[in-house]
């Protein structure tokens, strides 16, 4: 759906490229990510691909044609969640919605939407007078008010509860069901984690790895099984490879002999394979 | 107007209201009915032109200003890049939509003039509206351009006070001493028709009778309006629309 090729970006005021070289592609009906700490050009990167910022080098395309051949139309198939909230504060939020709503021609179900994210008791607030989780929460809102075919969400969760979370992951994952396309911008490994078919390790403004979260557990993965079991009331920890577990004897022996506590494969996060492949932590801003 | 312009200026207007700008309008000519009630004055009656002239150069600066910075406080300029809305419609809707405020601000201030000479507490103000309101909106919609222009390069509110503050010293002031004969002669009127304050002056102006009773549309009057048209329109065309996109990413937070 979108594809970007050798893409390069430097602020007015910088010396240096913000962006230097990338290349990925975001298959339709995928949610993509692109993990990494504040600075690395995640953002960038999406406010080139939603055409904010011009003035770039190397080529997007957007179902196979340049962007920057597309007009204001283009903003009629894409939905975007900023990380701030952005809405008229001294209106409610049905007001404000009802001001965006009016703009596309394509119009989604938005008391839907509003129950869905929990904001319809309140839809005659003042957005003033909403939390910033809240304000949040209409963020989404306001991105799938068209009926986008592609969504952009930048840090969608920053600032919600673990309840709301669960609900925002939960429409994402349904967004991309029906058919819909995600890109994804975040420094929360979980989020990418649990959400992403596909991730980008951005640091620097360069990609240094990309795949799918599987595939890159399976990939930097420890690949061990690690064992735990009680004897002479002492807690002992035994670490076997993962390949041929099966046929191991030792480990067969302990299962079937001792008393077992705990049973893990030694499957690393995605934020442990973060820092092994760029040697940068994800929370050191 | 396209349907997409119309939506963008009833929502300026909306938000003009909420934000309380066209309850401070009302209030300043509630302020100017009790000052002529009270005062009494010819004198107060005679400053009509100049308030109106006021209202659509300075407030216009001022409230497109401040409407700027409400915005600019709520990322809302964001939001508004990635819908399906040009620049361009986003720029004329923000100047129609003061100017149509201003112009509703100065019918309130002409009516309060109005009552107030037909109910004997000042003289009774002639003028033919029709110039005077064409002089309001072309004047408003121009110095509009103009504050939008300014707002691009503001930090703050404060930095547009300071702005409006020297625009005050250098446009306004020499504008007013002109129209109050403090300053006189021809090569005065002739070096002050380079001020855009000025020329919005005469083009109001233009709607209300000499000491003779007539109106009189003489060289200054062209001269003015030709200047405060076809400038406000390349200031929109070359200034306002192309470097709308630069200020707007700046709020994205670049």
């Amino acid at each position: 759906m979108f594809k970007v090729e050798n893409l390069m970006y430097k602020y007015p005021k910088n010396k240096e490229d913000v962006i230097r070289g990338i290349n990925f592609e975001i298959k339709e009906k995928e949610i993509f990510g692109f993990l990494g700490p504040s600075g690395a050009g995640k953002s960038t990167t999406q406010k080139i691909l939603i055409k904010i910022l011009e003035d770039y080098r190397g080529k997007i395309f957007y179902n196979g044609k340049d962007i920057q051949e597309y007009s204001d139309e283009f903003y009629e198939e894409i939905g975007v969640s900023f990380e701030m909230p952005i809405h008229f504060s001294k209106m409610t939020a049905m007001e404000n919605i009802e001001f965006f709503l009016k703009l596309y021609k394509n119009n989604a179900n938005i008391e839907d939407l509003m129950k869905r994210v929990g904001l319809w008791e309140d839809k005659d607030k003042m957005v003033g007078e909403y939390s910033k989780g809240m304000k949040i929460r209409l963020n989404i809102v306001r991105a799938l008010l068209n009926n986008p075919k592609m969504l952009f969400l930048d840090e969608p969760t920053n600032g919600l509860d673990p309840k709301n979370a669960m609900i925002l992951k939960d429409m994402i994952r349904e967004f991309r069901d029906q058919g819909g396309t995600v890109f994804i911008t975040s420094h929360i490994m979980s989020d990418i984690d649990q959400l992403c078919d596909n991730v980008a390790f951005i640091v620097e403004g360069e990609i240094i790895e990309m795949d799918s979260p599987r595939n890159l557990k399976i990939k930097y993965g420890k690949r061990s099984m690690t064992l735990e079991y009680k004897e002479n009331n002492e807690t002992v920890t035994v670490e076997f490879p993962l390949d041929g577990i099966g046929k191991n004897q030792e480990f067969i022996n302990l299962l079937q002999t001792k008393d077992i506590e705990t049973l893990h494969s030694g499957e690393t996060t995605l934020e442990d394979i973060f820092i092994k492949v760029t040697g940068v932590a994800l929370r050191d801003e | 107007m396209n349907s997409q312009l119309a939506i963008l200026v009833k929502g300026e207007l909306s938000r003009l209201n909420k934000y309380g700008v066209f309850s401070i309008s009302i209030l300043i000519a509630v302020i100017w009915g009790v000052v002529l009630l009270l005062v009494n004055s010819d004198f107060l009656a005679g400053l009509l032109p100049f308030v109106l002239f006021l209202d659509a150069t300075m407030m216009s600066i001022m409230y497109i200003g401040a409407e700027m910075h409400f915005e600019k406080t709520e990322s809302t300029i964001s939001t508004m890049l990635v819908t399906p809305v040009s620049n361009k419609n986003m720029v004329l809707s923000k100047v129609l939509g003061n100017t149509i405020h201003n112009l509703v601000s100065s019918l309130l201030i002409i009516a309060v003039f109005f009552i107030a000479g037909k109910a004997g507490w000042t003289y009774d103000v002639g003028f033919n509206i029709f110039v005077v309101l064409a002089g309001v909106i072309i004047a408003t919609s121009t110095f509009t351009v103009l504050g939008l222009i300014l707002s691009y390069y503001q930090k703050d509110f404060t930095e547009m006070l300071v702005s409006m503050f020297v625009i005050a010293i250098f446009l306004m002031i020499p504008s007013v001493l002109l129209m109050l004969g403090v300053i006189q002669g021809e090569e005065w009127e002739n070096l002050m028709l380079l001020n855009p304050m000025q020329a919005a002056q005469n083009i109001i102006i233009g709607g209300f009778p000499n000491e003779a009773g007539e109106l009189v549309f003489g060289f200054e009057y062209f001269v003015s309006l030709g200047y405060i048209l076809f400038g406000g329109l390349a200031l929109f065309r070359f200034l306002a629309i192309p470097k709308f996109q630069d200020y707007a990413v700046r709020q994205s937070g670049v």
